[in-house]
């Protein structure tokens, strides 16, 4: 009723606020002039104390920071084309790769199934310093290290995407499955036709939570690429923080916009996809 | 149902949105990339300049794909390093130019200036006939400065085939002529030097240049003006000023002026004098921003600099790197580039000068298809940070080993911070049995590599060195493990020296005496706490530290108090204001060592003793100064403690030993060692006993603040032996534990701020640190 | 149903033959992949486990009792267990919540006097999309914090948590008393990390769990709503059981993430935070600097272990149950 959608408005409204004043107050940010933000955040800054004087408006609004960043560093271009060669690929691979895994995991009874997916999700869990120093040697040994091989490929094999898609594959109707294959069609082809439109929803998600680890991930390319041409634009925030803290700001907004843009796509497939699945069961 | 599709509508339109908002910042990064991209794929590597078999002509090859950029093994063909003779006269004398003259002869420009600059000397010209240099006997032009009166500063060969000098009269203003080439000249310009109303120094040109039209181009440090033949101002163009007042940073080519503005090359017009290009070359800047910048006559740009020769054509935003810095003397630290000229033959002259424009070399770049691209082997060296004098070793250790690539790898550029990643990443090769030949330590967790058995045992060299006698045996010997093992060296180090009466030096031999110091004023000067911890931490490094390096509580609560009771003494604060700043004279800035330089703050009375980081004769200047203004002061250092600079150490799986031991031997040689590159005093004796020797007459230093004011010359020969002296007698090596000393940092701030009690604050950091012993 | 698949297979008829050879068709590649890039390095982690630190030499379980026996594993693995125990359920929770507020007024709340609710007769995919796009900005907000670089947000966090921050001028506004907590360096920085934590990830869960909603037949929630059942009854009987598998996806995905939070962790509070937020992934980053991989892969081993054999045991506890 009316009365109930007051409330859950206004528990979103409770839970958004919380979530939107970092966000807004680093939108602030970025288009302060940088007199302003010394200003207002000399203390955060490190710089010297006194109070901070947040604001969710600058006062006077420039874009000199954006500017700064967009025509003055071409690192940052370079930087921002080298995450997208190295991502897009690795999420192509992941398609490729995980989606028949999962596809296989979520609808065959085979001996070792559930071992072999206990496996999977014991690596996924695992911490990348672990095996930091291994992956190293496994990537030297095939000759991939300083190249964007090196992020592309292990990514291609990460195992939580295939654990994502499993998850999903296993909500597509059994019934559906087993009448297609009393039809005569080959697992193949109920993979394509039934597997992969049904399982949408779940390969959206896997993939976008694909893009946004590898987009924002830190220490691989750090340890697996020596050469600092081909390092993708994460490492980027690190390089300028301390007196660069204008551009911090603006940095971290170009950085967040491809995934932000690519989420506000997936959300609407996200849920087209859904919803198909819910219809057909 | 409107409602609905009003609804639908605006789906739509955000997915929409969503998507051409993606697409645009995808075509702009790709746009972008384009623009300036493929220079950065391809900066500062070597790899290119195997594929210039055909000169400057290939610049579309540079743009490959990454990863094809890496030259094949056995690619051949780069520019090689040979040095040219110059007249033995030239030695002692100072540059002026260097420029193509009559008949397209490559002329040299020397003066012979000693000490004072205002003083009119000989003007030398030498010209380059049939591969060899000799002195133009007949140059009129000595003559004619001479009956000036005029100092000559620069030279420029006019397209009218005459000559233009200019330079400073006994008053210091600059004056330009016409030598008209019949032993006559005529004054140009002359209003335009003269100092303008209210200032008392006119304008000083670090160049000029002579259009076709006759108009002149004066470069100003600022701004670049250019005159018509009559002395009026034509039009202002702009252009960024690297902070070294002969910056040429400029050149004009047919009717365009070419120089750098607001970080980027700028091409002006000379009809207009507005801008028509601007270049963007960040992938070939270096740390300095200093460069030459000369055209190739087809309207492209040469880059000279740190980083090597690069060449970009009119219109394009690729820079093609033909000569790669760190394969020759332009990757040199103690040499300062003053021009490149382009030989006949796609080869290129290079002169490059010491301090105060003497000790002039040239060198030849030609081409050399017989050269590997990237010379077979290769020693790498990596450090966090840039290191002057590991630059200047790599750079004549490649000099002297042309078969051998020296890669200098610095994990941080241009003042970037360390941080955790970037050494673990270094622990993954070294774990791996890879990772750089040599290592240079500083900052890095030593300890852990000498107990891992990372490093190299170099008691041999170390010994060998030792007992040539050449060296500063007290500074290597603090590196000695108990075993006899040597894995690291320092190749500069500097003291923490102490100036004041004896009272007050006293009360440094223990924190106790610190604490009590009683005297007319506060034993040390008014700085933020941080810097104070770091200070006394350093200074009182054995007493706190004990030889394990650990610090015990109650040895932590002596410390804190310490610290407390001398901050209270002299106001310090955890931070300053900005009114603070400029009342006390103090700033927020951290240093690692907490050393300020506080010889001037004894001076004014603001503090009992002063204590000054000593890392080259230059930051004695003052110190020297403020003992001489207060004859009952002395200098001492403090204890027998030294601060260690450039550690250097060998990784033990290494493929190369024997190159990677030449080049420690190299960093420690009287030749690196001798090079004062403000980093630190020389571990080497000879290279000391060269700089005690060294005056430096032209050298001056001023510091000055509100009323006050002090001036320093470059110390005299007994204060340079005096503190030589004390460094030859420092035993022991102080490098603070970082991680130890923010958590004392972090934990001790509410103390310091009367907010805890000292044993709240000592259990907080004591907490801290149990946890990181006990990792 | 491992068993009648075996017992089906055993007819021999070529299609059956197919069928068991299939799954191993689809899971090649992956299984070539994982082997080399992530099994491999994994089993290398296990070895150098039982290996000095250069892997020169074998100890064997010296490491192991080394770490065991260590005040600052102990430390860190106690605080990282409290950590999970902690925030997991208030992620999952929270982040559940809001996507059942998301998945709009309808599924959870909706008591269907609604006029639009009436209009679209069924509870269609159709339906439900625009209904969320009501509350899409929600939607589309809540999520944007997982796509920023942990970097990015360290200078907000400072200007929020710092003494001369944002939080402490609301408290001092609202209690009247001054407020100088440095929150990330003090005992506040357990839940300052909670609830960066929170912040970051609540979006990330969220579409999870709205994925999971959307799976929900709105035939079962018409049913449910046949038979009288309200709001509270729905969410019992209808929409948490149908949930099992997400909630376990969501769980396992929140654990990954948690390991994340070292990032936000390290910028805000350094190396060497309070004692009370120092975690598993800070030791290991601290080991791995002084090049102790021994004892962070004995202690990888262990906790690994630590969570695996409590589950395979429950599997195979059910297991044998059942048979």
């Amino acid at each position: 009723m009316r009365k109930g959608k007051i409330w859950i408005t206004a528990a979103l409204f409770g839970m958004c606020l919380f979530v939107w004043t970092p966000l807004l107050v680093m939108a602030a940010g970025v288009f302060m002039p940088e007199d302003e933000l010394y200003w207002r955040y000399l203390s955060p800054l490190g710089l010297g104390r006194d109070r901070v004087r947040a604001a969710l408006l600058p006062s006077y609004p420039s874009l000199e920071a954006l500017g700064e960043l967009l025509i003055r560093s071409p690192g940052f271009f370079v930087m921002f084309w080298n995450s997208c060669i190295q991502v897009l690929p690795m999420l192509l691979g992941q398609l490729l790769v995980g989606a028949p895994a999962a596809w296989a995991f979520a609808r065959f009874r085979f001996p070792g199934r559930r071992v072999l997916f206990g496996v999977y999700v014991v690596l996924m869990v695992l911490p990348f310093q672990v095996t930091q120093v291994s992956d190293y040697l496994v990537l030297d040994r095939l000759g991939l290290l300083d190249t964007h091989l090196a992020m592309i490929v292990p990514g291609i094999w990460a195992t939580l995407p295939v654990f994502i898609m499993t998850r999903s594959f296993e909500t597509v109707p059994h019934a559906l499955v087993e009448a297609a294959r009393l039809d005569g069609a080959g697992e193949w082809y109920v993979f394509a036709h039934i597997g992969l439109p049904l399982g949408y929803p779940g390969i959206v998600t896997a993939l976008m939570l694909s893009f946004v680890d590898g987009w924002n991930g830190l220490e691989q390319p750090i340890t697996f690429l020596k050469d600092k041409t081909l390092w993708p634009v994460a490492l980027y925030l690190p390089e300028i923080a301390g007196d660069k803290a204008p551009v911090a700001f603006a940095a971290a907004l170009i950085v967040c916009l491809l995934p932000a843009l690519i989420y506000l796509n997936c959300q609407e497939e996200l849920e087209m996809g859904v919803a198909a699945s819910g219809v057909k069961q | 149902m409107t409602g609905k599709f009003e609804k639908r509508g605006f789906c739509q339109v955000k997915r929409g949105l969503a998507w051409i908002l993606m697409g645009g910042l995808m075509a702009g990064m790709l746009g972008g990339c384009q623009k300036s991209g493929a220079g950065g794929e391809t900066s500062g590597r070597t790899e290119q300049i195997g594929q210039l078999e055909d000169g400057q002509g290939s610049g579309a090859e540079v743009s490959q794909a990454p990863g094809e950029g890496k030259s094949k093994p056995g690619a051949m063909g780069r520019y090689g390093e040979i040095q040219v003779l110059l007249p033995e006269s030239v030695e002692g004398q100072s540059y002026v130019g260097f420029l193509r003259g009559e008949g397209g002869n490559m002329e040299l420009y020397t003066v012979e200036r000693e000490g004072d600059a205002v003083k009119v000397t000989d003007a030398f010209r030498y010209i380059y006939r049939e591969g060899a240099w000799q002195r133009d006997e007949s140059w009129e032009g000595n003559g004619i400065l001479k009956d000036r009166g005029i100092d000559l500063a620069n030279v420029a060969y006019g397209p009218d085939g005459k000559y233009y000098v200019g330079g400073t009269d006994e008053e210091y203003i600059y004056h330009l002529f016409r030598l008209d080439g019949d032993g006559s000249s005529t004054e140009l310009l002359e209003d335009v030097f003269l100092p303008k109303d209210g200032q008392s120094y006119g304008m000083h040109p670090p160049k000029f240049e002579i259009l076709e039209d006759g108009r002149i181009v004066v470069f100003d440090y600022y701004e670049v003006n250019v005159y018509d033949a009559s002395g009026k101002r034509m039009f202002t163009m702009a252009r960024d000023f690297s902070g070294n007042t002969g910056d040429r940073r400029g050149f004009c080519e047919g009717q365009e002026f070419v120089t750098v503005y607001e970080g980027e090359i700028v091409r002006y017009s000379l009809q207009t004098g507005k801008i028509v290009e601007t270049v963007n070359f960040d992938e070939i800047k270096d740390r300095w921003g200093s460069m030459e910048l000369f055209g190739d006559g087809n309207g492209g740009i040469y880059v000279v600099n740190e980083t090597g020769l690069s060449h970009g054509n009119r219109g394009g935003t690729l820079w093609e790197v033909l000569i790669d810095g760190s394969l020759t003397r332009l990757g040199m630290r103690s040499l300062n580039l003053q021009k490149f000229l382009e030989g006949d033959d796609q080869d290129f002259y290079g002169v490059f000068t010491g301090e105060w424009e003497k000790g002039i070399q040239m060198f030849h770049y030609k081409y050399d298809p017989d050269l590997a691209a990237v010379p077979p082997s290769a020693l790498t060296v990596y450090s966090l940070e840039d290191n002057s004098t590991v630059r200047q070793a790599a750079s004549l250790f490649q000099s002297s080993h042309p078969d051998v690539r020296v890669e200098v790898r610095t994990a941080v550029e241009n003042g970037g911070a360390v941080t955790e990643e970037m050494i673990a990443g270094l622990n993954t090769e070294l774990l791996s049995g890879k990772g750089a030949d040599v290592l240079i330590l500083d900052g890095l967790p030593a300890d852990s590599y000498i107990e891992k058995g990372i490093l190299m045992d170099l008691s041999d060299v170390a010994g060998e060195l030792e007992d040539t006698g050449d060296m500063l045996n007290n500074l290597l010997e603090g590196f000695r493990q108990e075993d006899g093992a040597v894995y690291q060296v320092p190749v500069r180090a500097s003291f923490p020296l102490l100036v004041g009466e004896q009272k007050a030096l006293q009360a440094y031999s223990s924190l106790d005496t610190m604490a009590g110091y009683q005297g007319e004023r506060p034993l040390m000067r008014i700085t933020n706490y941080e810097n104070l911890l770091r200070k006394i931490a350093h200074l009182r490094y054995e007493e706190l530290f004990g030889a394990e390096g650990a610090v015990d509580r109650e040895m932590l609560v002596k410390y804190l108090e310490t610290v407390k009771a001398l901050g209270d003494a002299n106001g310090s604060k955890m931070a300053f204001t900005e009114d603070e700043f400029e009342k006390y004279f103090v700033s927020n800035h951290v240093v690692s060592d907490g050393i300020t330089g506080s010889a001037t703050e004894y001076d004014r009375g603001v503090c009992d003793s002063g204590i000054e980081r000593m890392d080259g004769y230059w930051a004695l200047c003052l110190a020297a100064e403020v003992r001489n203004l207060h004859p009952e002061s002395k200098f001492m250092p403090a204890g027998k403690i030294y601060l260690p600079k450039g550690m250097a150490a060998v990784n033990k799986s290494t493929a190369n030993e024997d190159l990677a031991k030449e080049f420690i031997r190299c960093l420690l040689s009287y030749e690196v060692q001798k090079e004062d590159l403000v980093d630190g005093f020389p571990v080497n004796k000879k290279a000391l006993e060269l700089w005690v020797e060294t005056d430096r007459p032209e050298y001056s230093i001023g510091s000055g603040y509100g009323d006050y004011h002090i001036s320093g010359s470059w110390p005299d020969i007994e204060a340079r032996r005096e503190i030589a002296g004390m460094l030859e007698g420092l035993t022991v090596p102080v490098v603070v534990d970082e991680t130890m000393m923010r958590m004392i940092v972090e934990g001790s701030g509410d103390y310091l701020e009367d907010k805890a009690t000292v044993d709240q604050a000592a259990d907080g950091i004591m907490r801290k640190l149990s946890i990181y012993l006990a990792e | 149903m491992a068993g009648k698949e075996r017992r089906a297979g055993g007819r021999g008829r070529p299609g059956r033959v197919k069928r068991r050879l299939a799954p191993w068709l689809f899971l090649a590649p992956s299984l070539g992949g994982v082997t080399v890039f992530t099994a491999i390095p994994f089993l290398d982690v296990v070895r150098r486990s039982f290996q000095d630190a250069m892997g020169r030499r074998f100890v064997g379980l010296e490491n192991y009792r080394a770490v065991a026996g260590n005040p600052a594993f102990r430390l860190a693995a106690g605080n990282t267990a409290r950590f999970l125990l902690v925030c997991i359920p208030l992620l999952m929770v929270l982040s559940f919540g809001a996507a059942l507020l998301l998945a709009g007024g309808e599924d959870a709340s909706g008591e269907s006097g609604d006029l639009e609710d009436g209009i679209g007769g069924g509870r269609d995919g159709r339906n439900r999309r625009q209904r969320g796009n009501r509350y899409g900005i929600f939607r589309t907000t809540l999520a944007l914090p997982m796509t920023i670089p942990a970097a990015g947000m360290v200078l907000v966090w400072k200007i929020l948590l710092c003494p001369d921050g944002v939080l402490n001028q609301f408290l001092a506004e609202a209690t009247g008393q001054v407020w100088e907590v440095d929150w990330a360096f003090s005992r506040w920085a357990f839940p300052v990390l909670i609830a960066t934590y929170l912040w970051k990830n609540i979006g990330y869960d969220m579409i999870l769990w709205l994925a999971g909603l959307g799976g929900i037949s709105g035939e079962l929630y018409e049913a449910a709503k046949m038979d009288g059942a309200g709001f509270w009854a729905r969410l019992r009987y209808v929409t948490i059981p149908c949930l099992r598998g997400t909630c376990g996806l969501v769980g396992i995905l929140s654990v990954v993430n948690s390991f994340r939070v070292y990032r936000e962790a390290y910028l805000l509070a350094g190396s060497y935070p309070d004692s009370c937020i120092y975690l598993i992934p800070h030791l290991f980053a601290h080991w791995f600097l002084n090049l102790d991989v021994q004892k962070m892969t004995a202690a990888a081993v262990m906790l690994t272990a630590a969570a695996v054999i409590p589950a395979a045991g429950v599997w195979i506890g059910r297991r044998g149950g059942k048979e």
